[in-house]
């Protein structure tokens, strides 16, 4: 309000009415969802009603042309502002600080913080509302001032001229670090989940999670696809880090995320085989831009990028070296992970159905250049070909023709064909990632007599580690801690044996794992007749060069191309996925290839690509764990499990052999979920200053106490007790979730002092002091008028604006019975009653039945009653109003009973429908046009 | 009412003069002892400039604990231009363990009354508040009654002793928690909104009660003025200690006898405590309590401080609410510094992050010390928080609720060890868990 005082009118502009979002809030409109959290609340907020908005332009008994332009100094608004006597008037004397070394001018009576916010310089805060003096309750506003013992708030303060202030000293900053600490010791609460944070394409794990246990697996679906299009593939393949992080695990087990998006995916394509329904497509599917975009390779980054190219309006055309799509996910997985009818080619499905192309046999390099594809009027090329090229040991030996390249004999072997003379052969595999898996586990399958897997590290450091039990049950030996140092051949090449030598797990190196060193002396034998390497690809770069020139390889052999823009050298060219990365996880890859499709995007739509460069990095979720309080449950449930078949049963065969959850399975397991997650994550100011001021982690800290998993758990200097409030959703359009406040008391002040309503006051006394309603009631029972300025001003997630889609209202008429609550609750004026309105019996300020005089009579008798007809008569009567002669009390006395038939001015009989149907046609007729009144739009 | 020990012979008595009077509230009576005499002077002879001269002189400070000079206070008042002033006499009495402002009111209403009216006369306010626990009754009705006298006699009321001014005078019983004796918590309640204190600057004295300055004294200092006025600033200014003259009242706990004892300031803590006699029979002097709950713990070894505002900060206490306990050889330092902790803060208003979940946490780190469950780092977190929490506090409660836990730290060391490093409790009140031999 200040502002507008002290003001002239012509200095406000629209600008300052409605202040600028911050960067990320308009980057959660992007259609494809590019934010932390995405939601309708998230609109909500934008949307609320400003203040300034709702001030009534002019009575409405004074209809205005909505093209005439009424000047500003001219309305009685402004005449009203301007009349009454400024806080402080433009002649206030301006003074001098210094602050920070800088000398600013402010006004007299200006506080601190009002005079640093005036000039540019940011001191943080969660209890200041502009609206209203200071409050000083979250301390978070302390500066230093030259010359005083404590540190005094500079919201409350007001500025002597020359006074030195400071605001980002040593000492302040740790002030207000121990204030955040304080608040997180108990702010039983999360922000982001870290499983969405682990995973690295940031899927809502919660929000499908969440329609996954009300069993909507479509939704559930959508949502996931919003990051990953392939839910049943990737619930097959995905190594999960999502779980590791679960914060579940501290109540009992971490929730199986990735066995649950796979039942959904499932769902989904058992309706698109049975029902021939189209999979959900997480956003609108964009009007066709006429441009084409081709992608070369379709592995899971090429599908992922051709998806969501697909979703903005592109023509994508898929090139496919291979005979058939799939890449490392058709010839790399075997058929009993992933099978490849049933779920690869109909998940694929959802691409062609979006209207993808994809064209086989046509390799890069060998069918066509870089140079063809942009002849053909290819506007975009992206580029995810994978890496398909096996590292090799470097030992005496490794070149003997039983050394396999563990891809290659995957390729036949995922292609169900049985790779040559395998039956009955000693195999030694050689690595520890999924290849390494594959290998041993077919291995068994096509009935090799004895697999030995060997890897140099430690089990746990091994990147497949959760696989490595299933692969011993299978039968496979496994050799930890142990690198080849040359394979044995005899005179004729044929291998007989591998030597290896032990290793010491040496200092962690740049992955946090340990370096392996090999002991001298420890070398020994294990005799085979077939080695297989896997032990990790780079890409095939052989194709840079005539008719492909521009993009390069980097020191690492990998295709040089930009982490955010994903730019080769050559404009118009794009590199994405392994190719770029090296070998990774499928769930990677298909993070770079949605990432990629976004600036491809960006490119295709003739955008800047340093601009999206920005956006994407305020898009992703920033790695910062927020020291809260470590969750604490009573309720144990154990993780359903997805059973498997037997050992004995599954190490002969393809099938897939896990067996999937029951419907009941899905449902309880998904409930399990604990929903770590805020709706105001994007607008918290609690956690933006919980970054800035370091309580935070980048990583999840490992678990001391069993050394296995990682947890949320983390070292906030003052966890002790903390309270766990519940969760109130009583309200319509108020969201109240006490275990998130702060108790800045904002919406305590802004109810009170703005709205007059004062719902909210600090409750209860010490450390349990609580910001809520009186007795906890829910805010139905309490004055609210639902106007969400509490909502609005609330810095963190306490109360929120409910989830709602609906962007506008409209009321139907012909239902309307015209009672009027509408326009009196409104608390923004949005609907107002018309010119020729009131007519009725009853008008809201003198109510039919009068609750008030009916409360303070404790029982009716037919005294009172009589009593209480009689003197509504008598205002009636008053006031000039009709009344109905046939619904009095024959009782009353006679001279009122004819003083009110008397004004009924022969309206008599049968008024009360007469009223109501007459009234209608007015209002609707006349009124609608003139001043909008009856179609009432909410925003 | 509690017991009023006898002073020794020579020490002056100002505020408990008319002990042991029949009838405190009886205005002949006072009349007779003095009582109206000093008004008289301040309306007739000095002028409100002339008594706020007469306050400087006499180097009065506030006895509500932080001994802020009484004359600055009614200065800022009275040069603040309003349209209305106000006069609160904080005689709540927050502390539990220390009846010393009820059992003024109860024995001389009439010191307190004068002294609200002089402070209204010189600052130019016409009302003037005493704010009382609402369970202390009898204090409450011999104010009453003594407004009324005094109303009567026109020693105050619309036209207070001829001198043309309005001074009307109010009881005002408040209830509520430890926290209303902070000062700008008081004028909260007085307006019926809930008991949360108010950042100063501004000072109530120029921005107080419904926005107006605001003169907020305990009622022992405003029932020193009267004795000031009457017997001349000179006269006060000789008894006590020179940067705080006058006396105070003392509730002493502990020993043989417990009861509020006046003092003039300056007294070693060792004769104050000496007033109470001595250690229960077999016992010894351990540790002083000194200001309250949030107050000091001292050991025996500083007996020799004298008991003035500056002296007690400097160990590590402070006047507070004028309670000064003994405690003998039975008591646990750790579990007393750990209660008195837990009671500042559940009594906490809850309004700032530093005293809502600090003081809690300071609390439990206590309550950790005395179960035996000590977190590495916990002496160190504790100095640290108790820092953080006087750096970015808002009233005095939250900077006073370190006292107990950092006095018991630098005074009582050795008992705190016993508890972290060997698992024991030297007194044998709590019982830490032991740690293995390692610990």
């Amino acid at each position: 309000m200040t502002d507008l005082i002290e003001r002239p009118p012509s200095e406000v502009t629209p600008a300052e009415v409605t202040p600028a979002e911050p960067g990320d809030r308009t980057v959660a409109e992007h259609p494809m969802g590019l934010s932390e959290t995405t939601g309708p609340n998230r609109q909500e907020r934008a949307n609320l009603p400003r203040r300034l908005d709702a001030r009534p332009e002019s009575r409405p008994d004074q209809p205005i042309k909505r093209d005439t332009i009424v000047p500003m100094e001219d309305s009685q608004a402004e005449r009203l502002l301007t009349t009454q006597s400024p806080q402080r008037p433009q002649s206030t004397p301006r003074i001098r600080i210094e602050v920070d070394g800088r000398v600013v001018e402010g006004l007299e009576g200006q506080t601190i913080l009002e005079v640093c916010r005036d000039n540019g310089i940011e001191i943080p805060t969660l209890c200041y509302e502009p609206k209203l003096p200071g409050f000083g309750a979250c301390r978070m506003c302390v500066v230093e001032v030259e010359g005083e013992e404590h540190p005094p708030i500079s919201c409350s303060r007001a500025c002597e001229d020359g006074m030195k202030v400071q605001t980002q000293t040593e000492d302040i900053r740790r002030l207000r670090r121990t204030n955040l600490e304080l608040i997180f010791s108990d702010h039983n609460a999360y922000c982001l989940p870290p499983c969405q944070n682990k995973c690295p394409s940031h899927i809502d794990i919660p929000g499908f999670l969440k329609q996954n246990a009300e069993g909507n697996f479509r939704e559930s679906t959508r949502i996931f696809k919003r990051t990953i299009p392939f839910p049943s593939v990737l619930g097959r393949v995905c190594p999960a880090p999502c779980e590791d992080h679960c914060r579940r695990d501290e109540v009992d087990e971490a929730i199986a995320i990735r066995d649950s998006h796979r039942y959904a995916g499932d769902m989904v394509i058992k309706s698109m085989l049975d029902e021939n329904l189209d999979p959900p497509i997480p956003f609108d599917h964009q009007p066709a831009t006429g441009r084409r975009a081709a992608v070369i390779g379709s592995g899971p980054a090429g599908m992922a990028a051709a998806y969501y190219l697909l979703l903005s309006g592109h023509d994508v055309t898929v090139f496919e070296r291979d005979p058939a799509p799939g890449g490392m996910l058709r010839y790399g997985i075997p058929q009993y992970r992933l099978p490849k009818v049933e779920v690869l080619e109909a998940e694929y499905e959802s691409v062609t159905r979006l209207g993808g192309k994809i064209v086989c046999n046509q390799g890069l390099g060998t069918d066509f250049t870089l140079d063809d594809l942009q002849y053909q009027g290819f506007d975009a090329v992206v580029i995810a070909i994978g890496c398909y090229d096996t590292n090799t040991l470097g030992i005496p030996g490794e070149d003997a023709p039983e050394v396999l390249d563990g891809l290659e004999y995957l390729r036949t072997a995922t292609l169900g064909l049985p790779y040559p003379n395998h039956k009955g052969k000693r195999v030694v595999v050689i690595g520890g990632g999924f290849t390494s898996m594959d290998c041993s586990r077919t291995s068994i399958r096509q009935g090799a007599k004895e697999v030995t897997l060997v890897y140099r590290r430690d089990m746990k450091d091994m990147p497949a580690s959760n696989e490595v039990h299933e692969a011993i049950e299978e039968g496979v030996t496994a050799i930890f801690q142990a690198g080849p140092v040359r394979v044995v051949t005899d005179k004729d090449s044929n291998v007989t044996g591998v030597e290896f030598i032990r290793m010491a797990l040496g200092a962690p190196d740049a992955s946090g794992r340990r370096r392996p060193e090999p002991a001298p002396g420890t070398e020994f034998t294990i005799p085979c007749d077939r080695v297989l390497l896997a032990i990790g690809q780079g890409p095939e770069l052989d194709w840079i060069g005539p008719g492909s020139t521009g993009p390069k390889a980097t020191k690492n052999k990998r295709l040089q191309a930009d982490a955010v823009t994903f730019e080769t050298g050559r404009p118009g060219v794009f590199g994405t996925g392994d190719v770029r990365v090296g070998a990774a996880t499928v769930v990677q890859a298909i993070a770079e290839g949605r990432r990629a499709a976004y600036a491809v995007d960006a490119f295709l739509r003739g955008n800047d690509l340093s601009t999206i460069r920005a956006r994407q990095t305020l898009a992703e979720p920033q790695p910062e764990f927020l020291s809260i309080v470590p969750f604490t449950a009573e309720v144990k449930e154990p993780r359903y499990r997805m059973k498997a078949m037997e050992a004995e049963e599954r190490n002969h065969n393809y099938v897939e052999y896990e067996i999937p959850y029951s419907r009941e399975e899905i449902v309880a397991e998904s409930t399990r979920c604990l929903q770590c997650t805020c709706e105001a994550i994007g607008y918290c100011d609690l956690r933006r200053l919980g970054i800035e001021y370091g309580t935070t982690l980048t990583t999840l800290e490992p678990n001391p106490h069993d050394g296995a998993g990682l947890r949320s758990v983390n070292e906030n200097r003052f966890t002790g007790i903390n309270h766990d409030y519940v969760r109130d959703d009583s309200h319509a359009f108020i969201l109240r979730e006490p275990s998130r406040c702060i108790d800045c008391g904002r919406c305590a002040q802004v109810c009170a002092e703005v709205v007059g309503a004062a719902c909210y006051d600090f409750m209860r006394i010490g450390f349990d002091t609580l910001v809520t309603t009186p007795l906890d009631m829910s805010l139905n029972d309490t004055p609210c008028v639902s106007c969400g300025r509490c909502a609005e001003t609330c810095p963190t997630g306490a109360l929120m604006p409910k989830p709602r889609v609906l962007q506008k209202y409209e009321v139907d008429e012909s239902r309307c019975i015209l009672c009027g609550i509408c326009v009196d609750a409104c608390p923004y004026d949005a609907l107002r009653d018309g010119g020729e309105f009131e007519l009725a019996h009853s008008s809201r300020e003198e109510p039919m039945i009068d609750l008030m005089a009916m409360a303070q009579v404790d029982r009716e008798t037919e005294v009172t009653y009589i009593r209480k007809e009689r003197d509504w008569l008598q205002r009636a009567i008053d006031a000039g109003r009709y009344v109905q002669s046939d619904r009095l009390l024959t009782v009353l006395p006679a001279n009122l009973t004819r003083a009110a038939l008397g004004n009924g001015n022969g309206n008599g009989g049968n008024g009360a429908n007469g009223n109501g149907t007459g009234h209608g046609h007015e209002h609707g007729g006349s009124s609608g046009e003139s001043h909008g009144g009856s179609h009432a739009h909410l925003k | 009412m509690s017991a009023i020990l006898p002073s020794p012979r020579g020490w002056p008595s100002i505020l408990l003069a008319r002990a042991g009077a029949a009838k405190p509230a009886d205005l002949d009576d006072a009349v007779k002892a003095g009582a109206f005499e000093g008004l008289r002077r301040a309306v007739r002879e000095l002028g409100p400039d002339g008594t706020i001269a007469e306050i400087k002189t006499s180097g009065l400070r506030g006895r509500g604990g932080a001994g802020h000079l009484t004359a600055s206070k009614w200065q800022a008042a009275a040069e603040t231009p309003a349209k209305s002033r106000y006069v609160v006499a904080n005689g709540y009495g927050a502390d539990p363990s220390a009846s010393t402002d009820r059992t003024l009111i109860e024995t001389d209403p009439y010191a307190v009354i004068e002294g609200v009216a002089i402070a209204a006369f010189t600052i130019g306010a016409e009302t003037g508040y005493v704010s009382v626990r609402s369970t202390a009754t009898s204090a409450i009705r011999g104010l009453e009654v003594a407004i009324e006298a005094a109303t009567a006699r026109n020693f105050i009321g619309e036209d207070a002793l001829g001198s043309g001014r309005r001074v009307e005078i109010e009881v005002r019983p408040v209830q509520g928690a430890y926290m209303l004796g902070e000062e700008t918590v008081l004028l909260k309640a007085l307006d019926g909104k809930r008991g949360q204190p108010e950042q100063r600057p501004p000072h109530p004295a120029t921005r107080g009660f419904r926005n107006a300055p605001t003169v907020v004294q305990n009622v022992q200092t405003l029932a020193s003025v009267p004795w000031i006025l009457r017997n001349k600033a000179k006269a006060f200014k000789a008894i006590g200690f020179g940067e705080a003259p006058g006396t105070i009242l003392i509730d002493i706990r502990g020993h043989e006898r417990s009861g509020v004892a006046e003092v003039p300031l300056g007294t070693p803590l060792e004769e104050i405590l000496a007033l109470g006699g001595k250690p229960a029979k077999g016992r010894s002097l351990k540790a002083l309590v000194v200001g309250g709950p949030t107050g000091g713990i001292l050991p025996a070894s500083l007996l020799a401080t004298p008991y003035t505002f500056e002296d007690l900060r400097g160990v590590g206490a402070h006047v507070g609410s004028g309670s000064v306990i003994a405690a003998d050889d039975r008591a646990c330092v750790v579990d007393l510094a750990r209660l008195l902790t837990r009671f500042a803060a559940d009594e906490a208003c809850g309004k700032t992050i530093p005293c809502r979940i600090g003081v809690r946490r300071i609390a439990e780190i206590g309550e950790r010390l005395s179960a035996g469950t000590s977190r590495g780092g916990d002496v160190q977190l504790l100095e640290d928080l108790c820092a953080d929490v006087v750096g970015s506090a808002l009233c005095d409660h939250e900077r006073l609720a370190t006292l107990p836990m950092l006095s018991s730290l630098r005074y009582f060391r050795d008992e705190l060890d016993a508890h972290l490093l060997r698992g024991e409790c030297p007194a044998g009140v709590c019982r830490p868990i032991r740690l293995g031999a390692t610990a």
